[in-house]
Parts: structure tokens; C-alpha cells; sequence
């Protein structure tokens, strides 16, 4: 996963990378309410169209996303194989297997499209988005909660983003060492888990101590100057762009 | 005042970890026959946030993954976030998150680290986890009881099971050296410059 481009930030200068950090999240959460009400293929379709138009704005890697996706495709194929057979409904007619329903491969294709629809999305904004703008921004929006240090959670949401892939990293590295040993032999799936999260465990620690030294050793405190935000024309257009396919969703 | 410092950022860093490692575990997600709850590792990591990190700190660091699902980030299991989400069958078993972390932190952090209190807590943990899953799942899929519970906690009996088995193993292996680590973070010794 930390070799993928999903959730990795690509530095260009784009309009999309110099767009307002906290109308990308907003663009995000309205793209995401998008998914949820779909239910209609033109209703995945223009979102999916978007997005794509985003991709090429952005100047993303195409290529190495639509290959990156081979990690949730097996994701995906396997909530749409799981809905096909076990949704009950009419059988689908000349259809060789009888166990998958006309219901079930209905179900099955929204929530993969769903699914593929929001993770694309995600990878727009991760790929477009540096740490330190996204740290900005939650901190902006958390700033008139009361009793929440908005600058802690800020940290701890870009250090969340920080150590995911590299966990996904470890995590990969660890299997293939137990492959190795041949753990697919293993039975019981207690020892399984054992072989797997101790070492992903003691290797995330370290990782974390240090993170931890690194921060202390740069005298890191919550005492910081405030970034100045702002939000240009284009960032509302994009806004404008994102709420209207929400609104097709809802009403067509 | 740096004791606090530095106990603050070890903290900020390890409830990163732990939301983290539950986003990590809801990928891990496997698809079960008989109903739309599918088995995943998020409350594996759950579980394990609360015996690490106290009540506390699980609180903050689950209700962080929850804030990151629902504005729109792929986090809950199975790549799935936004409203839709909690509102849907499995929403009680992502609030019920937040009542098994900080019911394993509170009991973790009031008895002394054994076999049989990490069983107490983990186990008190997982109750209140299907006792919030549960009843939502039935109000939100107009179901029966016997029916919420067949498509809601029987087919994760097993996982339960192993899951406390291996935290337990992890919390007993673990939890002392972490908790040494957590005093010595908060007993350092001064620097020349503070005395």
C-alpha cells in the first residue's frame, strides 16, 4: 500500500492542488452523500464523470490509479459476488448459475459502485491535498468547538494519514515473511492471528516511537502560528460543481 | 510543564496509531452468508485501543476514526463512510465502538494487568458492543429479535472468541511494558536546561 498512489500526495500545480482544503472536504462529503442516495445508473455515472474530469485537471497518474484499484477490485468483487448469491429474488433467465438473483446482481452493482465511486473520490483528494493543508483545515473547522484542542486533533488526523500506509506497508512486508514459513499450513486461527499481529504490533510501536523522538527532538508544541485560509472564485465553482451532482442524485 | 509536553504528543501519536490501525482492520473485512454485517478486524483494534490507551484516549482516538468515516473518508469497514453509514444497519456496532474502547480502557485502567481482567474487560467490552448493535440492526432492518440476533451476533461468535483471545495474549504480552513506558514518559528526568 505505501508503494501505491492511493492516499499519497503528488505535488503539482494544479488548480484542484491549490484548491481551498476545506471546500475539498466539503467536495468530499457532498460526493459522498452522491454515492450513498445513487441508485441509478446515470446517478454513478456523472459523479464517476466528475471525478475522472477531476483526475485530468489534477494531473493524476490515470494509469497507475486504475492499477492501484487491483487492491480494492478484489474488495469490490468480493461484496458483489457475496449480494449476487445471497440476496433472495427471481433466478436470472439462460443464466448458467442459478444461485445469483436478478436482485442480488442489482444490489451487488450499486454497492461496488458505490464503493469504487467514493474511493475514487478519496484519491482525488489524497492525491491533491498536502498534510499540512489538510492538518490547516481541520484545525479551521475545529476552532469553535469548545472544550477540543483543535490543533492536537489536527496533528493527530495528518499523523493518521502519515502512518496508514505505513502500516499497510508492515503489514504486507510481515505476510510475505510468514508466507514464507508456510502460515497458510496453520489450522487454528487464534495462532494465525497471533503470528500476524505481534509482529504488525511491535513494528507499529517502533514506527511510532519514532515518530514520537522525531517530534520531541524538534521541540513540537501546540503553540503554533495560525495559517491564513482562503478561498478563490474557481474553488467555489468546483463547490458549485460537486453540490449539483448531489442535487441530480437526489432529484432526477 | 515539558512532562506534560512530552506525555501529550506520545499520547497524540499512539491515538493516531490506534485510528489508524481500526481504519487498517475495516479493510480486513470478510463477507458473511447470512446477513449484511460482515466480520472485519476494525473492533479487533478497537478492543485493543481500549486495553492500550486507557478510556480516555480511546475515546478520543475512536471518535476520531468515526469524524474521518463521516466526513467522507473510505474508513468504515469495507471501504463504506458518510452518514449513511450510522445511519444504516451496522451504524450501532460504529457508535457501539466507542462504548466497548472506553468500557475496555476503564476497567484496564482500574485493575492490575491479569488474564482474567483483561478477560473481564474485553469481554464487558464486546457486550456493549452488541448490546448497541443489536437492537439498532433490528429497528433499522424492522426485523425480529430472534432474527436480529441470528444476522447479528450469532455469526460472529466464533471470531469473538478468537479475537479476545488473541487481545487478551496481546494485552498480556504488551500492556505492562507499554504502561512502564507511559511512567517513564512521565517521570523523565530533567534536561540541564530545566533545572
Amino acid at each position: 500500500m505505501a508503494g501505491m498512489t492511493f492516499f499519497h500526495y503528488l505535488h503539482k500545480e494544479t488548480i484542484l492542488h491549490k484548491m481551498d482544503c476545506r471546500l475539498k472536504l466539503l467536495c468530499m462529503l457532498l460526493l459522498s452523500l452522491s454515492a450513498s442516495f445513487a441508485l441509478k445508473l446515470p446517478h454513478y455515472l456523472v459523479p464517476i464523470s466528475l471525478i475522472m474530469l477531476a483526475i485530468w485537471a489534477a494531473k493524476l497518474p490515470f494509469g497507475a490509479l486504475l492499477k492501484d484499484m487491483r487492491f480494492f477490485g478484489v474488495l469490490i468483487l468480493i461484496v458483489f459476488i457475496s449480494n449476487a448469491f445471497l440476496i433472495p429474488g427471481e433466478p436470472i433467465p439462460n443464466f448458467p448459475i442459478a444461485n445469483i438473483s436478478q436482485q442480488g446482481v442489482i444490489t451487488g452493482l450499486r454497492f461496488a459502485g458505490r464503493l469504487t465511486l467514493i474511493i475514487m473520490a478519496c484519491s482525488v483528494i489524497s492525491g491533491t491535498t498536502s498534510l499540512s493543508s489538510l492538518r490547516n483545515a481541520v484545525e479551521w473547522i475545529l476552532r469553535p468547538f469548545p472544550f477540543i484542542s483543535e490543533v492536537r486533533i489536527a496533528t493527530m488526523v495528518s499523523l493518521t494519514f502519515i502512518l496508514i500506509p505505513l502500516i499497510f506497508d508492515n503489514y504486507i512486508e510481515i505476510m510475505d515473511a510468514q508466507k514464507s514459513r508456510c502460515i497458510q499450513l496453520q489450522k487454528k486461527p487464534a495462532l494465525r492471528i497471533k503470528y500476524i499481529s505481534f509482529p504488525l504490533l511491535t513494528q507499529t510501536f517502533r514506527r511510532a516511537d519514532e515518530i514520537i523522538n522525531a517530534m520531541e527532538s524538534r521541540n513540537y508544541s501546540e503553540v503554533r502560528t495560525q495559517v491564513e485560509l482562503y478561498t478563490k472564485k474557481a474553488d467555489w465553482l468546483i463547490l458549485a460543481l460537486c453540490a449539483a451532482v448531489l442535487l441530480f442524485v437526489l432529484f432526477f | 510543564m515539558k512532562n506534560y509536553e512530552t506525555l501529550n504528543i506520545r499520547m497524540t501519536v499512539y491515538c493516531a496509531l490506534f485510528t489508524a490501525l481500526i481504519i487498517v482492520g475495516g479493510y480486513i473485512s470478510i463477507p458473511i452468508p447470512i446477513g449484511p454485517v460482515p466480520i472485519v478486524l476494525a473492533d479487533f483494534f478497537v478492543m485493543l485501543a481500549g486495553l492500550f490507551l486507557g478510556f480516555k484516549y480511546a475515546f478520543i482516538s475512536i471518535s476520531l476514526y468515526l469524524a474521518l468515516g463521516l466526513i467522507g473518508l473510505p474508513v468504515f469497514a469495507g471501504g463504506t463512510s458518510g452518514l449513511a453509514v450510522i445511519f444504516g444497519p451496522t451504524g450501532g456496532f460504529i457508535i457501539g465502538y466507542i462504548l466497548m474502547g472506553v468500557c475496555i480502557g476503564f476497567i484496564t485502567t482500574k485493575m492490575k494487568v491479569t488474564i482474567i481482567s483483561l478477560m473481564i474487560a474485553l469481554i464487558a467490552g464486546n457486550i456493549l458492543l452488541y448490546l448497541a448493535g443489536v437492537p439498532w440492526l433490528k429497528f433499522n432492518m424492522k426485523l425480529s429479535w430472534p432474527a436480529a440476533i441470528t444476522i447479528g451476533f450469532i455469526p460472529f461468535t466464533a471470531g469473538i472468541v478468537i479475537k479476545i483471545a488473541a487481545a487478551v495474549a496481546l494485552g498480556y504480552a504488551f500492556l505492562p511494558q507499554f504502561k512502564q513506558k507511559m511512567v517513564f514518559a512521565s517521570f523523565k528526568q530533567p534536561d540541564d536546561g530545566d533545572e
